[in-house]
């Protein structure tokens, strides 16, 4: 059973809910286009080196071949600093996978049965694909050429300051390399003609796609339109586009008009779209008497790819977690030559807060603190490191209502003591966080039709998390009419420009950019509009963005079984308690924090992907290999939420729930499988053979 | 690719002995992942969907034994729904099986010519004794299934010969199943055991899965088994194993085991792990016998 208690309306069904379950919802793949071909790719068998020659002579010949596209015939693309999306340009390979042609049919299985017969011979280098902590791949990522890292943080005298500490931990963490696999695999159908480029695409932001495509293909941005209304699940893999749409957008350029269509199979997947960098974290802990913090370091060694950078920031998880007068927070980078990792659900938190919300178990248990107290003495009462005030901070009521939600007041503190038939029983706790972004950028144009129906259009996308219901719903708010007078449009560049949905920042910048553009469509109609009556607009600066620190929270808890005689690991129950400022539908919010919590248990005990060095490939590239939870594998979830007012974190209030819900999930069962059985395992994932000792 | 649809079975055997290389496909959960990888690229496809004898089972007898004869085609749903009391161990095994639509989709006959180490229903057959009646134009023969197992994914089956039937002798005990995987369901073995207690001749019967190069049985342990319930005279008068039996036998079943380190997991798990299933088998099987039910299609969850 899984599901929500708390007694309030449910919220509207998913608008297009009824279109998806009955398959009438159309997916890139599935938009009806005249005459198209098919492509399928080409992918470097070796790890590093270069093609010397390629053989298309027998391809070519095969029934239906229209083009065998490879670096010498493709044309040039101008060099925008993306190398994903620099396909064919040369003949070198950085990665096994790598895409270095494609052929493209009549159908789907000529294609791919040229592709066979194109011979590509290399000239072989070797390669380095060893995750490990070694000085000549590691390095410091220049914190100073993305916003998106943080430097090194130094705060006081971490050593010093642990060597006086009444209880310390020192433990290193592990997570393995996590692979996307939305329902949906990657798909793009790319077709030129007079007007420019059209791509149906399954992505996480359209404008996004365009605004890197069309400088690629050196035309105009007005040229190029990216319509993508349903993606069946992203997850930051669809964030950024990868080089499949630069490859099918080139192969279309060879085909007189005719729409190239290509679905990527799961295979491809794990070599092209990107994945979740495993990690090597330390994490070393102090505190008083009391259980206070006195010294916090967090270090993260994280894959990259020499290709094309990537940094995760996992130890940052630590920097305004807990109060801790001396702390200090590194992230470094171990470049190999392996394909580019990239976002991936809650990116650094969801490691990062693994690492710190184990290691906060493991100084409860040798302080002898219950964890959930010991969470309660670090709450900070400011943003530790930027000294800013909180915008809201509701961890304490988190943990305090799910704990009582739990029944963990009656927990025995001993690990390893509880036994039912060979089972092993114990529970868990673990804390979440994840940063309220805010996107700036978008525009939204409200429009009256005709009595009292509104239309709304904003660019944004709707990736399954429920963004065109949620937005519905601000919009019929906003402008006081019933939720069914408005109809909205989203996921084309045929609507207003519209930031990525990432960051669990969609509701929050594009509901934000419709409030307001219904403000100033007021302005300027008025409350009895002519049909007609059209105004586009956008969110201005948030006055107390960067006054005031912004996050979401939660509390997670786990109940885990460990089999005594085999090791296997269920997890039978699991509560979480958010406080993510305005819920705005609850019925497909419920439906993200599950999803995340539910993603949450594959991490924890399933996800892996095993690379063989020896060839820089993942070994288990498919579903069968490659574990995700099933439902024999989730027992009853519950997930609540906190009544949260926030009027700092943006005009309507939302904090972002897509992506806190898988963060501290895996630490949280973790810890409870610590307390079944006594051992502490601090790899992920939770295979059995780990708890046999 | 030639894709050869036999309507009869005398018609597939021709059609097998004219195409010795040729493929035979049935319910395709196996070979159409092949096809699908690229891993195999047969140029002759058999398919066998539409002979209708070998959807079908029925009881025979076998050198006086109750046997059912298991037609190769008949999917793993059927198993448990049609024959979960009469062959317990199998339905338990076939239970395990992927999901629900594999079960549908995948066939017994299958799961014998995959051949794989992993093969979820080759445990119980082994338990239970079973035979495999292999069929060309040359003529018929049946063989134990411990002898149709030679090497990994690999079998005794000439290039013209089908898979006709299985045999396997009806449970005249307790039969059980275990399987360990690294997640709750639709999961390839880590590894599997079956035992099957055989009281009318006073034997036990083993199966090990994901263990060894082919599934095997335990012989050793199955002939410990047998004579501490012999000389202890336990058959006609059941009373708790001694933990010094169950223990020895699980020592016995970890020792037949040759397994392997990969990706679902070490050589050293799997030996403890199959101790531990060995042990836990034996003893619901035992606690069944000892509570006088005959026949169980309960299935225990590992």
């Amino acid at each position: 059973m899984t599901g929500a208690t708390r007694a309030t309306s449910p919220g509207p069904e998913r608008i297009e809910g009824h279109a998806k379950v009955t398959g009438t919802a159309r997916y890139a793949f599935e938009h009806p286009v005249a005459d198209p071909l098919y492509l399928h790719p080409l992918r470097a068998t070796i790890a590093r080196g270069r093609v010397t020659s390629v053989d298309t002579t027998a391809a070519e010949r095969v029934d239906g071949v229209r083009l065998v596209l490879t670096h010498h015939n493709a044309e040039a693309l101008v060099p925008i600093g993306d190398p994903e999306l620099a396909v064919l340009q040369s003949d070198e390979i950085a990665f096994r996978g790598q895409l270095i042609g494609a052929v493209v049919a009549e159908t789907q299985e000529s294609a791919a049965h040229a592709a066979d017969l194109v011979e590509i011979r290399y000239e072989r280098m070797a390669h380095d694909s060893d995750f490990r902590d070694d000085a000549d791949i590691v390095y410091t990522p220049d914190a100073d050429a993305s916003p998106m890292l943080s430097p090194d943080l130094e705060e006081g005298d971490v050593d010093a300051a642990l060597a006086d500490a009444a209880f310390t931990v020192d433990a290193t963490y592990t997570t393995p390399t996590e692979h996307h696999n939305p329902l949906e695999p990657h798909a793009v159908i790319a077709a030129w003609d007079d007007d420019g480029l059209t791509l149906h695409d399954s992505n996480q932001g359209s404008h996004l796609v365009r605004d890197l495509i069309a400088p690629l293909f050196g035309v105009d941005k007005e040229r190029v339109s990216v319509i993508s209304p349903h993606v069946g699940g992203a997850f930051g893999s669809k964030g950024m586009p990868h080089g499949h749409v630069a490859l099918t957008a080139l192969a279309a350029r060879h085909t007189a008009g005719r729409p190239v269509k290509y679905a990527l199979s799961r295979t491809q997947m794990f070599e092209l779209v990107g994945y979740r960098p495993p990690t090597r974290q330390r994490v070393r802990l102090g505190a008083d008497r009391e259980g206070r913090l006195v010294a916090t370091e967090h270090d993260s060694l994280e894959q990259t790819s020499r290709f094309k950078q990537y940094a995760e920031q996992s130890a940052s998880a630590s920097r305004e977690m807990y109060t801790s007068p001396n702390r200090r927070v590194t992230n470094r980078l171990a470049a190999l030559d392996v394909p580019a990792p990239t976002w991936m659900r809650a990116p650094g938190e969801a490691g990062g807060m693994y690492a710190l919300e184990s290691a906060m178990d493991e100084l409860a248990v040798s302080a002898g603190i219950d964890p959930v107290e010991l969470r309660l003495r670090n709450e900070p009462e400011v943003a530790p490191v930027s000294g800013l005030p909180f915008s809201s901070r509701n961890l304490p009521a988190c943990l305090r209502e799910g704990a009582e939600r739990f029944g963990w007041h009656e927990r025995d503190p001993r690990p390893g003591v509880r036994r039912e038939g060979d089972w092993l029983v114990g529970t868990g706790v673990a804390a979440s966080s994840f940063p309220s972004l805010f996107f700036p950028g978008s525009l939204a144009t409200i429009r009256h039709e005709s009595g009292g129906k509104y239309r709304v259009e904003i660019g944004a996308v709707d990736i399954g998390t429920g963004s065109r219901t949620a937005l519905t719903q601000l919009a019929a708010e906003a402008l006081e009419v019933p939720v069914e007078a408005v109809e909205l449009w989203l996921g084309s560049t045929e609507q207003p420009h519209a930031s990525l949905a990432g960051g669990s920042a969609g509701t929050a910048s594009w509901g934000s950019t419709v409030v307001e553009a219904v403000r100033a469509f007021r302005t300027e109609h008025g409350h009895d509009p002519v049909s007609g009556a059209e105004t586009t607009a956008g969110a201005g600066k948030n006055p107390d963005a960067g006054e005031y620190a912004m996050h979401s929270y939660g509390a997670q808890f786990a109940e885990v079984r460990v089999n005594a005689d085999t090791g296997e690991v269920r997890v039978p129950r699991m509560l979480g308690v958010f406080a993510a400022g305005r819920i705005v539908n609850p019925r497909t919010a419920r439906s993200q924090f599950l999803g995340g919590m539910t993603m949450g248990i594959s991490m924890a005990l399933h996800e892996h992907s095993v690379v063989d060095e020896r060839f820089g490939h993942v070994v288990n590239h498919d579903l069968a290999g490659y574990h995700i939870a099933g439902n024999a594998d989730v027992g009853s979830v519950e997930v609540d939420w906190i009544d949260e007012h926030d009027p700092h974190v943006n005009p309507v209030g939302v904090k972002g729930i897509g992506e806190i819900g898988i963060v501290g999930t895996a630490a949280a069962i973790g810890n409870a499988a610590h307390h079944a059985t006594g051992v502490r395992v601090r790899d992920l994932p939770l295979t059995p053979e780990k708890f046999l000792r | 690719m030639d894709f050869l649809r036999p309507a009869g079975w005398s018609e597939a055997l021709e059609a097998k002995a004219n195409h010795p290389d040729a493929t035979p496909i049935a319910g395709g959960t196996d070979v159409m992942v092949e096809l699908n990888f690229d891993h195999r690229r047969p140029e002759t496809l058999l398919d066998l969907t539409r002979i209708e004898q070998l959807r079908e089972w029925s009881r025979t007898e076998r050198n006086g034994v109750p046997t059912v004869r298991i037609g190769a085609a008949v999917p793993y749903a059927r198993l448990i729904e049609e024959l979960g009391t009469t062959l317990p161990g199998l339905a338990m095994a076939a239970r395990t099986v992927g999901s629900p639509q594999i079960r549908n989709r995948g066939t017994l006959g299958g799961n014998l010519a995959s051949a794989s180490p992993a093969g979820d229903g080759h445990p119980p057959l082994l338990a239970s004794n079973a035979e495999i009646e292999l069929e060309s134009v040359r003529g018929s023969r049946t063989l134990p299934l411990a002898d149709f197992f030679t090497g990994v994914k690999r079998t005794d089956m000439a290039p013209d010969e089908l898979i006709a039937a299985v045999h396997v002798p009806e449970g005249t005990g307790p039969q059980q199943f275990s399987k360990i995987g690294t997640r709750n369901a639709m999961v390839i073995a880590v590894c599997t055991f079956a035992v099957a207690l055989h009281p009318r001749r006073r034997g036990v019967g083993t199966g090990l899965g994901s263990a060894a190069p082919t599934p095997r049985s335990a012989t050793e342990a199955e002939e410990f088994l047998a004579g501490a319930l012999a000389e202890d005279g336990q058959w006609d008068d059941p009373r708790p194993l001694p933990a010094s039996v169950t223990e020895r036998f699980g020592e016995l079943v970890a020792r037949a085991a040759a397994p392997i380190d990969d990706v679902r997991g070490t050589a050293g798990y799997r030996t403890h792990a199959l101790h531990v299933l060995a042990r836990r088998t034996l003893s619901w099987a035992w606690d069944e016998y000892r509570s006088g039910t005959e026949l169980s299609g309960r299935q225990r969850c590992a």
